[in-house]
């Protein structure tokens, strides 16, 4: 039983990790929009910490550069097992319209895995949330194929 | 001991984390609800903390799982002398020491911002814990007694002959709810670098345990705190609710101060008033 309670906790229980890797701000805003009055994502027990140690799911926006791809490293490096990672916007998903610039290596799995892609400029904070209940999804799927 | 202490002993064991975590669900809720939210279940402390013990990361010392159990362990025999009508000054310096091992702990962490909490932890511990002495030693001397049964047994409620303390306990929930506007070292709901410093390099199962801990914390200041109104059970549970409510209002109205201020002003303040209530009953 005690099992099962953590099992059930690990999808109940989604703090998430906001890091801006070279975003314009417009996927920074749509994801913090996420947890004003109108959206509440605390009702899904989510809660927006500012510490990798904490974290469970990395909501990465904007473009990977040589620069930010060691801290995006880092930061993934950090987190806890299991881990989510959620690529939010068109340039964390692939680059973008920057994809093609000289300093750019591309979208966010350059760097690190990635487990859900939020299309959009900006994604709007209903595919971000549904991205993060997606990526719970899959996570609830791989506790239970390990049980 | 007697069977009925030992049971008494070991409820206040299993009850008071549950409790405290209880408040803490109820802490989410009406917050949300204050700033117009729907906010998490009432169970979401018990989800955050089933999660953070399944999972698995390298502790940054080694020293920090052994300061979190004993921070558990203190926390939890505070509860326990409570319950089964012990010494509350000897409750109180438990408590205390329980405060210090979290302290210890974070500086044991690597992080800058670690140490940092673990100072400002210092100086929550420095500016609370002589009005909290205060607050005990009134309530002792107008129940006839130092022990929790004899505080619980007293003749009408304390609170009449002690309403200077009141100020000098609000400010202690405030600070070990880490409620705003004295979260000066771990905000409850912020969770930037500096608010949170204490707790920067706790994490996945020593973090649970540490929330544990908090949540027994909880339950036995709030416990003292209803010593004011102890004339039965539920007016315990009424005032203990009381000051809970209090201190979620406060931390939803106020902006947090320095510790500057906590320390220099609030803490002088509040201990004057407490002070001066412990003289006046000496000479009633």
């Amino acid at each position: 039983m005690f099992g099962s309670f953590l099992r059930a906790s690990q999808v109940k229980s989604p703090w998430l990790l906001h890091f801006d890797c070279g975003s314009c701000n417009g996927c920074d805003i749509e994801t913090l929009a996420c947890l004003t009055p109108v959206y509440d994502v605390e009702r899904f027990g989510v809660i927006n910490v500012g510490n990798p140690r904490h974290a469970d799911v990395l909501v990465v926006t904007g473009t990977v550069n040589p620069r930010n791809a060691a801290v995006l490293k880092n930061l993934y490096d950090q987190m806890p097992t299991p881990k989510l990672v959620i690529a939010v916007g068109a340039c964390g998903c692939s680059g973008g319209v920057f994809r093609e610039a000289p300093n750019v290596l591309g979208g966010i799995d350059k760097v690190i895995p990635v487990d859900v892609y939020v299309p959009g400029c900006p994604a709007k904070p209903e595919a971000i949330m549904d991205a993060v209940v997606t990526g719970l999804g899959k996570l609830k799927a791989i506790l239970e194929a390990s049980k | 001991m007697n069977l009925n202490t030992f049971l008494l002993a070991l409820a206040g064991l299993v009850l008071a984390p549950l409790l405290g975590g209880l408040a803490a669900g109820v802490d989410r809720v009406v917050t949300a609800r204050l700033q117009s939210r729907l906010g998490p279940p009432l169970l979401q402390p018990f989800f955050d903390v089933g999660k953070l013990m399944s999972k698995a990361i390298a502790p940054a010392s080694h020293w920090q799982g052994l300061f979190v159990r004993w921070a558990l362990a203190a926390s939890l025999a505070s509860d326990v002398l409570l319950a089964a009508g012990g010494d509350v000054l000897m409750c109180f310096f438990v408590q205390a020491a329980s405060a210090s091992f979290v302290a210890l702990g974070a500086f044991c962490g690597s992080s800058p911002y670690s140490k940092l909490g673990a100072q400002r932890e210092l100086f929550q511990l420095l500016a609370y814990e002589p009005v909290f002495l205060v607050a005990i030693l009134c309530m002792a001397k107008a129940a006839g007694g130092f022990d929790a049964f004899s505080i619980m047994a007293a003749q009408g409620p304390l609170l009449l002959r002690l309403p200077l303390v009141v100020p000098g306990l609000v400010f202690v929930v405030l600070v070990k709810l880490r409620k705003s506007p004295f979260d000066i070292a771990a905000s409850h709901h912020m969770h930037q670098e500096v608010v949170r410093g204490v707790y920067t390099d706790y994490a996945g199962r020593d973090f649970a345990l540490l929330e544990l801990a908090h949540w027994a914390d909880v339950t036995v200041v709030l416990w003292i705190c209803s010593f004011l109104w102890a004339t039965g059970p539920l007016q315990m549970l009424a005032t203990g609710l009381a000051f809970l409510f209090a201190a979620l209002i406060i931390d939803n109205i106020s902006a947090r101060l320095t510790w500057r201020t906590m320390l220099k002003r609030t803490a002088p303040l509040t201990l004057i008033l407490a002070t001066a209530n412990l003289v006046w009953l000496y000479l009633e």
